[in-house]
C-alpha cells in the first residue's frame, strides 16, 4: 500500500491553509479571559507541536519512535532546572531545551536509528524509561519530589509562547516537506537501502529527523513546565504525553503537514467530549477510540475527504493487511 | 555471602515467573511477527481471574493455572480471529497502537470492574519458607519457578511433537510455503495469539502469588519481555526460560548493588547495551 | 470543495470542544448556598483514597445541611460540593481547579487527593487567590513555595514515623537500629527523612536507607537487603500496594525484627484482609484513629467515637483517616467562614491563617506557612486483627504488643 500521501508529501495544501486560520482563530484565546479554556487550549497546541515532532521521525521518515517523550521530558527538566537556579524566562529555557534535544538525539540517535520497527521502537521506549527513572534518582533534578517552577505574573505569555512553538513547528514541517530533506526523509520510509545505494546519508537524515522532532517536543515540554508551575517524573513522561501525539498525528495523518494539528484538536475534542458525558468511563472509550482509529482510519481523516467513495476508505486498510 | 546467595537465588525465582512471562511474548513476536503490547493487560486478567477464583470459590491458586490459562487462550483466539487478522501484515505502528488500544480498554475495563484498589491472593501457605544455610527460600515461589519449568517443557514438546505445533513452526519459517502445503495460516495465527495470551494469563496466575493485583499491574512486564526475548532469543522456548532467569539474575544483583532505586533503569540500560552492540541478525532481524 | 470541508472539520472541532465541557451544568454559587469545587481521584491508580476523600468531605456536608447550614453574617446557608475526577493525574487537577473557578464559579476549593496534585493545585490557587483548604497532601515542600491560599489540617510527612521511633525508643529492651525503605516520591522521601532525622534524635541506628521505584512489582532486593542489615525496626515509607509488598516479601525471606511499622496501610481495611494473621503487630502511622479522645469545640461532633458511629451508620464501613482528615479540612472551613463572618475570599483566608480550635480530630492550627504543625500523630497497632492506638499515652487505649513474636506465632 503506497504511503506517500495526496498531494505530495506536503498532503492536501488546502489543509494546510485551513490549518494556518486555525491557528490565526486560536491567537485569540486568551482574550476569552477564562483559564479553563486557555488550559485547554493550550494543551491542543502543547500536543500539536509534539505531534508535528514525532510526525516528522515516524510519519516521514518512517521510524516510528515510541519514546519521543523523552524529549518533552528533558525539555521540561530543562526549563525547571534553569528555574531551580534562579533563570525564570520562558523563552532561554526554550531555546537551551532545543540545545538539548539535539545532543540528546545525536548522542543517543546514532546507535539506535541503526536498529529498524519493532526494534527501533521498543528500543526508544526503554530509553524514555530509562531517563526517567534516573532522574527520578537524582537530587539535582528533584528526584522523586520535583522541582517547582516560578511562573510570572503575566500568565497568559505562556499560553503565546506555546502557540509561538506550535506555530514554529508547523512551518517547519512545511518546509522541511518541501525541501531535500523531506524528500530524503520519505525516501528513507519507503525504501532505506535504495536510498543509501543512490547517495543518500541516511545516518545523517534519520538524526536530523530525530533531533527536529526533539526540538519541537522539548520546546513544548520548557513551556509546560513554566505553565504548571511544577515538574515531576510523573509528569514530565507521563504516558499520556508519550501515546497522545502518535495517536493524535495517525487520526490528522500522519506523514502529512496538517494531519498533527487536525488531529490534536479533533482528539481533544473527544477526550473532553467523552469525559463530561461519561466521566466514570471515558477511558474505555478512549481506547475503543483507539483501536477504530487504528482499524478503519490508519491514514487519518483527511484522507477521507480525497478520496472518491469515503465509505471505501473505512475498509481498505483491513482488506490489504489482513491475512 | 549471604546476600550475594540470598540475592542469587531471588534472582533465578523471580526469573522463573519472567519467562513464563516471555514466552507467550516471544510466540506471538517470532511467528507473527506483532509485539503484542496487550501483553500485559493479558496478565493482569489471569491474574484477576484466579484472585476471584480464590475469593468466590476458594480454588487454590495453583489449581487456577489450567483456567485462566484456558479462558485467556479462548479470549486471544477471538481477539486475533476477529480483530487483529486484519492487520496482520500491517506496518508496525498499526499493530503497536492497536495492541496498546486494545491494552487500554482491558485496564480500564479492569478498572470499573474491580476498581483500583490493590488485592491480594493469599492462602494459607502464602509466605511459608525453608532455609538452606543463610538462604531463605520461600515455597510459594519455588513452586511457581517449577511449574514456570513444567509449562516451558510442555509447550516446548506440543511445539515439535503435534500437528498443530508443525503447522506453527512452518509458517513462522515461510508463510508461502507453509499456505502451498495446506496450512491455514489465519487458523495458526488465532492459534499463537491465543497461546500467547493464555500464557500470559497462566504467567499472571502464578504472578498473583507474590505480588498485589492492581489493573495496571500488567505494563512494566512488557519492557521485561522485550528484554529477554531480545536476551533470549526469538520465538523460541527455551531462549525464554534462559533469558528470564538471566534477567532475573541481572536486575537482582544489579538493583542490590547500584540501589534499589535504579531497579528498572538497569535492565533497560542492558536492553539498550544489548541492541546497539549486537551485529546485524544473530537472534532474529534486528534490522529488517 | 476540498478546503471547505477540512474547514468545516476543523470549526465543527472547535465547537465541539468549546460546548463539550460547559454542557455539563455548572454549579453557580446561588443566593443561599455556598459551594466548593473539588478535584478528586475518583477513577485511576489512587480512586480508593480519593473516594474516601470525597466520603469525608460529603459527610461533613450532610451533616452542616442538616444542622441549620451554616451561619455567616447573621444569614443562614445551606452547603454544596461539586465534584470533579481528576482520575489520579495531577495535570487533569489543576485543569479541572481552573474550571471550578473560571466556569463553575465555586466559592472556595476543597484539596485533590496527593502531594502531586495538591503541587498542582496550589499554583493555581494562588494565581486566582482562591483559598483552598487541602486533607491529603502532606508534602512539605508544597508549603515552603510561599504559597498564601494553601492551607493543610494534616501533619506533614516527615512527623509520619516519629511516633513509632519514640516509643521503640521507649520499649524495652529498648530498640537500637532501624531500616528504613522507601518509595521514590515526595511524600514517601519525606516520611523517610523525617524518620532517619528521628531516629538520631532518640539514638536509633540507621543500618538501612533506600528508596525503590514507586511503580515497582518486586522487592525482593530490599528485602534481602534488610535482613543482611538485621534491624531492630523495620519502617517503610509507602502506599498501600508496597507496604503489601514489601510485608510479603518480609515474611517470605523470614526477616524477624522487633517493630514492623508503614506509613500508609496498617490504617486501611485491605492490609489486614491480604495479609490475615501475617498483619498481626503491625504498627501504622495515622492521622487520627477512631479511638482518639480529642474533645472538639461546639459546632459539629465533638468526639471521634459520635463520628465513628454516624459515619458508619451513614457508609456501613468504620471511617479511616482520610475520612476523618477531609471532614476536617471542612471543618476549617466552617470555623473560619464563620469567624470572618463573610464569604469574600480575603477574609476567609485570613481567618483561616489565625485559626486555632480543637475538633474531634485534634487541634487544626496553621503555622505562618499554612501546614498544620499542631496534630501529633497517632500510632496503631493490628492486634488480633483490630486496630487500636498505643501510642502516646495520652491518647492509647492499649498498650504496644512488642516486641513482635516469630512469623510462626503471629
Amino acid at each position: 500500500m503506497r504511503r506517500v500521501g495526496v498531494g505530495g508529501i506536503t498532503g492536501s495544501r488546502e489543509a494546510f491553509y485551513a490549518t494556518l486560520v486555525l491557528m490565526g482563530v486560536l491567537l485569540f484565546v486568551p482574550q476569552l479571559h477564562n483559564g479553563y479554556l486557555e488550559n485547554l487550549f493550550r494543551g491542543i497546541l502543547m500536543f500539536g507541536a509534539m505531534s508535528l515532532g514525532w510526525n516528522l521521525i515516524g510519519g516521514y521518515a518512517g521510524y516510528v519512535s515510541f519514546g519521543n517523550v523523552v524529549f518533552f521530558g528533558l525539555g521540561a527538566y530543562t526549563a525547571a532546572v534553569l528555574s531551580a537556579h534562579g533563570l525564570h524566562n520562558v523563552l532561554v529555557a526554550v531555546a537551551v531545551a532545543a540545545v538539548v534535544a539535539v545532543i540528546f538525539a545525536t548522542v543517543f540517535g546514532i546507535p539506535i536509528l541503526r536498529l529498524r520497527g519493532h526494534y527501533f521502537g521498543i528500543a526508544t521506549l526503554g530509553l524514555a524509561l530509562a531517563t526517567m527513572e534516573i532522574i527520578s534518582n537524582l537530587d539535582y533534578f528533584g528526584g522523586g519530589t520535583g522541582l517547582t517552577v516560578r511562573q510570572d505574573a503575566f500568565f497568559s505569555l505562556y499560553y503565546y509562547v506555546m502557540w509561538a512553538v506550535c506555530l514554529g513547528s508547523l512551518l517547519a514541517t512545511y518546509a522541511i516537506a518541501r525541501s531535500k530533506l523531506g524528500y530524503a526523509f520519505v525516501a528513507i520510509r519507503e525504501n532505506e537501502d535504495a536510498a543509501a545505494v543512490l547517495g543518500i546519508n541516511t545516518t545523517f537524515y534519520k538524526v536530523a529527523a530525530w533531533a527536529i522532532s526533539g526540538i519541537m517536543a522539548g520546546a513544548a515540554g520548557a513551556v509546560f513546565a513554566f505553565a504548571n508551575g511544577f515538574i515531576d517524573p510523573d509528569t514530565a513522561f507521563s504516558t499520556d504525553n508519550n501515546i497522545f501525539p502518535i495517536v493524535m498525528a495517525l487520526l490528522g495523518g500522519a506523514g502529512t503537514v496538517a494531519g498533527p494539528v487536525t488531529g490534536a484538536l479533533i482528539l481533544t475534542a473527544i477526550n473532553e467530549t467523552l469525559w463530561s458525558h461519561f466521566p466514570k468511563i471515558h477511558t474505555i472509550f478512549f481506547g475503543a477510540v483507539i483501536v477504530l482509529v487504528v482499524l478503519f482510519l490508519p491514514r487519518g481523516i483527511l484522507h477521507l475527504f480525497r478520496a472518491r467513495q469515503t465509505a471505501r476508505v473505512f475498509l481498505e486498510s483491513l482488506r490489504a493487511y489482513r491475512v | 555471602m549471604a546476600l550475594f546467595l540470598q540475592d542469587l537465588v531471588n534472582g533465578i525465582l523471580a526469573g522463573g515467573i519472567l519467562a513464563v512471562v516471555a514466552l507467550g511474548f516471544s510466540l506471538v513476536w517470532g511467528i507473527m511477527n506483532i509485539i503484542n503490547l496487550a501483553h500485559g493487560a493479558f496478565i493482569m486478567l489471569g491474574a484477576y481471574i484466579t484472585y476471584q477464583l480464590f475469593t468466590s470459590f476458594h480454588l487454590d491458586p495453583f489449581a487456577s493455572i489450567p483456567v485462566s490459562f484456558v479462558l485467556m487462550f479462548a479470549f486471544g483466539y477471538l481477539v486475533q480471529k476477529y480483530v487483529i487478522n486484519y492487520v496482520v501484515r500491517a506496518p508496525v505502528l498499526t499493530t503497536f497502537l492497536l495492541t496498546f488500544g486494545l491494552s487500554l480498554l482491558l485496564v480500564n475495563l479492569a478498572l470499573v470492574v474491580w476498581t483500583g484498589d490493590a488485592r491480594a491472593v493469599t492462602p494459607s501457605y502464602a509466605g511459608a519458607n525453608f532455609s538452606i544455610g543463610p538462604v531463605t527460600v520461600p515455597w510459594a515461589k519455588l513452586a511457581t519457578l517449577a511449574c514456570a519449568l513444567a509449562i516451558t517443557a510442555l509447550m516446548h514438546w506440543w511445539l515439535t511433537h503435534s500437528k498443530m505445533g508443525r503447522a506453527i513452526r512452518a509458517t513462522s519459517m515461510d508463510v508461502g510455503a507453509a499456505q502451498l502445503s495446506g496450512v491455514r495460516v489465519a487458523q495458526v495465527y488465532a492459534v499463537v495469539y491465543g497461546l500467547g495470551a493464555g500464557l500470559a494469563g497462566a504467567a499472571g496466575s502464578l504472578i498473583s502469588l507474590s505480588f498485589s493485583l492492581n489493573p495496571a499491574m500488567g505494563d512494566p512486564f512488557i519492557i521485561k519481555a522485550f528484554v529477554v526475548c531480545v536476551l533470549g532469543g526469538l520465538g523460541s522456548v527455551e531462549g525464554a526460560l534462559v533469558g528470564g532467569l538471566v534477567y532475573g539474575i541481572v536486575e537482582s544483583f544489579g538493583s542490590q548493588y547500584i540501589g534499589t532505586g535504579y531497579q528498572d533503569a538497569v535492565a533497560l540500560v542492558v536492553l539498550l547495551i544489548v541492541l546497539i552492540l549486537r551485529p546485524t541478525g544473530i537472534i532474529g532481524k534486528a534490522t529488517a | 470543495m476540498q478546503s471547505r470541508l477540512v474547514s468545516f472539520i476543523l470549526a465543527l472541532a472547535l465547537v465541539v470542544t468549546l460546548l463539550g465541557p460547559t454542557a455539563s451544568a455548572p454549579a453557580r454559587a446561588a443566593g443561599n448556598t455556598i459551594v466548593f469545587g473539588a478535584a478528586v481521584s475518583l477513577t485511576g491508580r489512587e480512586s480508593k483514597e480519593g473516594r474516601l476523600t470525597q466520603e469525608g468531605y460529603d459527610f461533613w456536608k450532610d451533616y452542616v445541611n442538616s444542622h441549620g447550614g451554616l451561619t455567616v453574617g447573621g444569614k443562614k446557608y445551606q452547603v454544596a460540593i461539586k465534584y470533579y475526577d481528576d482520575e489520579d493525574n495531577p495535570q487533569t487537577s489543576a485543569r479541572l481547579v481552573e474550571k471550578l473557578i473560571n466556569d463553575d464559579k465555586v466559592n472556595f476549593i476543597l484539596g485533590p487527593y496527593g502531594s502531586s496534585a495538591t503541587f498542582t493545585t496550589a499554583a493555581v490557587v494562588e494565581r486566582y487567590k482562591v483559598p483552598m483548604v487541602e486533607a491529603n497532601g502532606a508534602a512539605e515542600a508544597i508549603f515552603n513555595q510561599g504559597y498564601k491560599y494553601t492551607f493543610g489540617v494534616l501533619a506533614p510527612a516527615r512527623r509520619y514515623l516519629e511516633g513509632i521511633l519514640d516509643m521503640g525508643a521507649h520499649m524495652s529492651p529498648p530498640a537500637k537500629t532501624v531500616a528504613i525503605s522507601s518509595a521514590n516520591d515526595a511524600f514517601s522521601l519525606e516520611v523517610a527523612q523525617g524518620a532517619a532525622a528521628a531516629a538520631k534524635e532518640h539514638g536509633i541506628q540507621v543500618v538501612y536507607q533506600d528508596k525503590y521505584p514507586v511503580t515497582t512489582t518486586d522487592l525482593s532486593t530490599v528485602v534481602s537487603a534488610i535482613k543482611a542489615a538485621n534491624p531492630d525496626i523495620i519502617l517503610n515509607a509507602g502506599h498501600l500496594t508496597d507496604a503489601l509488598l514489601l510485608h510479603k516479601g518480609l515474611k517470605e525471606q523470614n526477616v524477624v525484627a522487633k517493630i514492623y511499622g508503614y506509613s500508609v496501610g496498617p490504617d486501611t481495611p485491605d492490609f489486614r484482609s491480604a495479609l490475615g494473621r501475617d498483619a498481626n503487630y503491625v504498627f501504622g502511622a495515622a492521622q487520627w484513629s477512631t479511638t482518639a479522645k480529642y474533645r472538639g469545640i461546639p459546632g459539629f461532633i465533638q468526639t471521634s467515637a459520635e463520628y465513628t458511629r454516624e459515619f458508619k451508620a451513614k457508609y456501613g464501613h468504620d471511617p479511616d483517616y482520610h475520612n476523618a482528615e477531609s471532614t476536617a479540612g471542612c471543618l476549617a472551613f466552617q470555623y473560619a467562614i464563620e469567624k470572618a463572618g463573610s464569604l469574600d475570599p480575603q477574609r476567609v483566608r485570613d481567618a483561616l491563617a489565625n485559626l486555632d480550635v480543637m475538633t474531634f480530630y485534634g487541634r487544626i492550627k496553621f503555622d505562618q506557612r499554612g501546614l498544620n504543625m499542631y496534630k501529633p500523630m497517632v500510632v496503631n497497632q493490628i492486634q488480633n486483627g483490630e486496630l487500636v492506638t498505643v501510642w502516646p499515652a495520652a491518647v492509647a487505649v492499649a498498650k504496644p504488643e512488642y516486641p513482635t513474636p516469630v512469623w510462626a506465632r503471629r
